[in-house]
């Protein structure tokens, strides 16, 4: 998607921003975005270019395609790149939860950080286009997490029952 | 009386479909077109960029079409909250029926040959939704 939006005021610039971001979108250059094409990404962009024109901005969807099968891997990569940083911080908060479990911290904080973690892995793996290497070590480290917290819970059960 | 659409039905006008046949206009038609210059004339479009029932701003069509017609009813206020996410996926409502019902749509629509057989399974699903949610809401 092309597109350009009056300057002021700033908040439209912001949303659209965000939803491509949501949408894990590739900015080519200010104003120019990129979204492998199926029929989701595509239809996304047709409710975000009425958005566009609604805030009284232009935008034009184009398909394209790089020149070689070189430029095409490496915006394949970059695409990746992108998730990149995301799952790093899952991993991340997911070990913490992990350590917090093994230590017996609290059980209804742990659980609401183990629901907030899923949700961003799911949103993560819906922008992950082209499968990031580090998705498959987010879900190991989200699972052995979950298996903590959940042994953990079901001690605290049973310490309460007898 | 005619109602029309873009081909290729998801979540949303799904949703729409069921809400016009049960709510709206009982003895409904519908018409599926690649492109909107191929609707037939006279009738009424959805889900189309620049119609009247379409998205508004942040809303999808569904929750269009609740305001537009008036139903003022808090299992369907629920339902389209399900829709907006599974159709927008923005998690604005953070409801957690959205990743389920479109995992389920979306494979229908791999499984089923088009639009016309998609849309007379996925009835069963909104009502299915609609007596549950009934039952959790009033």
């Amino acid at each position: 998607m092309v597109y350009q939006l009056p300057r002021e005021p700033s908040w439209h610039r912001v949303a659209v921003w965000r939803r491509l971001k949501a949408l894990g979108a590739l900015y080519l250059q200010d104003g120019a975005a990129a979204l492998p094409e199926d029929a989701v990404t595509r239809e996304q962009l047709e409710w975000l270019q009425l958005r566009v024109r609604e805030a009284g901005g232009e935008a034009t969807l184009w398909e394209a395609s790089p020149n070689t099968v070189a430029e095409n891997a490496a915006l394949a990569e970059e695409f990746r790149g992108l998730r990149e940083a995301a799952y790093g911080e899952l991993i991340d908060a997911a070990d913490e939860l992990r350590r917090k479990a093994e230590m017996g911290d609290g059980e209804t904080m742990l659980l609401e950080e183990l629901a907030r973690i899923d949700r961003a892995f799911r949103n993560e793996r819906r922008r992950d286009y082209f499968k990031s290497p580090l998705r498959k070590v987010a879900d190991a480290a989200i699972r052995e997490a979950r298996r903590v917290v959940r042994e953990g819970a079901g001690r605290a059960a049973r310490e309460d029952a007898g | 009386m005619l109602w029309a659409t873009r081909r290729g039905c998801h979540v949303d006008r799904m949703a729409c479909m069921w809400l016009i046949r049960r709510r709206i206009d009982p003895n409904a038609g519908f018409h599926f077109f690649g492109d909107a210059s191929e609707a037939p004339e006279g009738a009424e479009l959805f889900d189309v960029a620049g119609a009247r029932l379409s998205h508004r701003g942040d809303a999808c069509t569904f929750e269009t079409m609740l305001e537009e017609y008036d139903l003022d009813d808090p299992v369907l206020r629920e339902i389209s909250e399900i829709v907006h996410d599974a159709d927008l996926m923005d998690d604005m409502y953070g409801r957690p029926e959205s990743d389920g019902l479109d995992a389920v749509i979306r494979g229908m629509q791999l499984a089923l040959p088009d639009d016309e057989t998609l849309t007379l399974h996925t009835d069963a699903i909104f009502d299915g939704l609609y007596v549950y949610l009934r039952r959790e809401t009033l």
